[in-house]
């Protein structure tokens, strides 16, 4: 029996979906389609063009989906150039508590890049911002993060900085930090977390070094 | 003995946190973070979970959210965090909390809470 001849298959019938043409201008096009399941293709394809970034950046603050605001990211994770980094970063400031988690979430997956904006980060005048930058510094294989802990812990005012700095000198620190930790106790004498925080770091320390 | 659960990817804080609600009485497992709390609500559910916000793999908004859905005993849930605007508190609250405080907690102000949520509390 001979094959009957069909019409051809069409590349796609799902609406929404790769209707514009799948070069840059068309995937721009796209990302700001009405349907979220063409903005969510058009964001998955644009993790191929860096030049796209600021594009990326500008959806991901307004998108309304959370479907394809994950799809956003995980782009801008992929490209992790400069203005990527410095578009999630800019998200740290939103009052989108959700958005702000999010990329805080892909920002900790990108220490080596994050790592120049540290400095930085650290002297932000916003609690929340210097508070991440210590999270941050977790998931940094850097030489420089026990040195960028103990300053925080001499210097930052804010008790939740330096709480959270605190924390992870008990995994990181080393003798070098045992002045600091003290000095943070008098510093914040009457913050029960912090004394506890800081004696359970020193113990750490101290049984590390016997 | 009431049962609570701490969730937070510190593990300080949720050594803090144990320390002060096993001297007060209570059961306390932890979490280190929103997934593997809802395993643990999967073996038994708790009288009260004290949940932090920013944690890796499943957030606090996202556990409140996954647990307010599930048909099961609901239990008050303290969102607690290092975060004070009030875009947080709202979806902390629209979440499932019932209550939002910030870090870093003390003893004398997180156990009337606790108390109070748990039906304990009483005017002395």
């Amino acid at each position: 029996m001979g094959l009957k001849k069909g019409k051809p298959t069409p590349e796609t019938d799902i609406p929404g979906e790769r209707h514009q043409a799948r070069d840059l201008d068309g995937l721009l096009q796209a990302l700001h389609a009405d349907e979220p399941m063409a903005r969510r293709w058009a964001a998955r394809d644009l993790a191929a063009h860096p030049e796209a970034t600021a594009d990326l950046v500008k959806q991901l603050r307004r998108e309304p989906e959370n479907s394809v605001r994950q799809v956003i990211l995980s782009s801008l994770t992929n490209i992790g150039n400069e203005a990527a980094i410095q578009g999630l970063i800019d998200c740290l400031y939103l009052e989108d508590a959700m958005l702000r988690n999010a990329a805080i979430d892909v920002l900790k997956e990108l220490p080596d890049q994050v790592a120049p904006f540290m400095g930085r980060l650290l002297q932000d005048p916003d609690p929340d911002v210097r508070i991440f930058a210590v999270d941050v510094l977790e998931s940094l294989r850097h030489p420089r993060v026990e040195e960028w802990l103990i300053e925080v812990i001499s210097q930052d005012a804010h008790v939740n900085v330096c709480a959270t700095a605190v924390d992870l000198l008990g995994e990181v620190g080393s003798d070098q930090a045992k002045t600091a930790l003290l000095s943070l106790k008098q510093r914040f004498a009457d913050e029960p977390y912090i004394q506890f925080a800081a004696d359970l770091a020193l113990k750490r320390i101290e049984a590390d070094g016997a | 003995m009431k049962r609570i659960l701490v969730i937070d990817d510190a593990a300080t804080v949720r050594l803090y946190h144990r320390e002060i609600l096993e001297k007060a009485g209570y059961q306390v497992a932890e979490a280190i973070n929103g997934l593997e709390a809802l395993e643990k609500i999967e073996e038994a559910p708790f009288d009260l979970y004290l949940v932090d916000i920013n944690m890796p793999k499943l957030d606090g908004y996202g556990f409140l959210r996954a647990l307010r859905q599930r048909e099961m005993p609901q239990a008050p849930a303290i969102m607690i965090s290092t975060e004070s605007s009030d875009s947080d508190r709202q979806a902390a609250l629209v979440a499932g909390a019932n209550l939002y405080i910030l870090k870093p907690t003390r003893p004398e102000h997180l156990l009337p809470y606790v108390q109070s949520l748990l039906g304990e509390w009483q005017r002395t």
